[in-house]
């Protein structure tokens, strides 16, 4: 069965959603939005790696003793963070102090700024429609 | 091969530093990841000129008023504790 109009289009904004989810500024990318793609992907990773060398993988600590909300924004920005989580299980790479917290502020900011990127990706996507994209 | 041991090293081991007034340089890398990602997404159309400049303004608006209230704060605390 042929899908609706507007089927397809929540379709295409969940899989907007999901790739700008999976790779930071796919979501833009798809919707030929190159240079502001470019500029996504390398800002967040950055700001990502830029958290980790400041606080080692010990500062994704999915399953231990980090509060939700940073759990929370650190997932946002790929699910390679699961990944990370996976690895640091049982504190394999423990941190502490402020390397830790400068390490979790960036992660997380980075995290939540791929979600702003996701939600403004969806509105893009919601706002052209199948058509342009 | 040793670079890139090196390399991985570095983002298995912490960086080694406390409190201290310099460490709060830390929010500038920060400060302007948010004026980038905020600009790419809000500006209508990239052009790098135009791009680079509204970012820089939005950073230095940023740090501008990071500073003011942390000049406030620390007249505050000076005037209650003296």
């Amino acid at each position: 069965m042929a899908l609706r109009s507007t089927e397809k289009k929540t379709l295409f904004m969940l899989v907007v959603g999901l790739l700008s989810w999976l790779v930071p500024g796919a979501g833009h990318f798809v919707l030929m939005e190159r240079r502001r793609s470019i500029i996504i992907f390398v800002t967040v990773c950055l700001t990502f790696c830029i958290g980790i060398y400041i606080g080692s993988i010990g500062v994704v600590n999915l399953f231990g003793t980090a509060p939700w909300y940073v759990v929370g924004a650190q997932i946002m920005n790929s699910p390679i963070v699961l990944v990370l989580g996976r690895l640091n299980t049982a504190g394999a790479y423990r941190v502490y102090g402020w390397p830790n917290e400068i390490g979790q502020i960036y992660t997380s900011t980075a995290g939540l700024l791929n979600f702003l990127c996701i939600v403004n990706a969806v509105y893009l996507a919601q706002q052209r429609g199948l058509e342009r994209a | 091969m040793l670079k890139a041991i090196f390399v991985i090293a570095t983002f298995i081991e912490p960086e080694q530093f406390g409190p201290n007034p310099l460490s709060m340089l830390w929010l500038l890398p920060l400060v302007a990841a948010i004026a980038i990602i905020y600009k790419a997404t809000k500006l209508p159309v990239i052009k790098a000129n135009n791009f680079i400049k509204e970012s820089v303004i939005l950073f230095a608006s940023i740090v501008a008023f990071i500073f003011v209230a942390a000049l406030t704060l620390h007249a505050l605390a000076w005037l209650i504790i003296g």
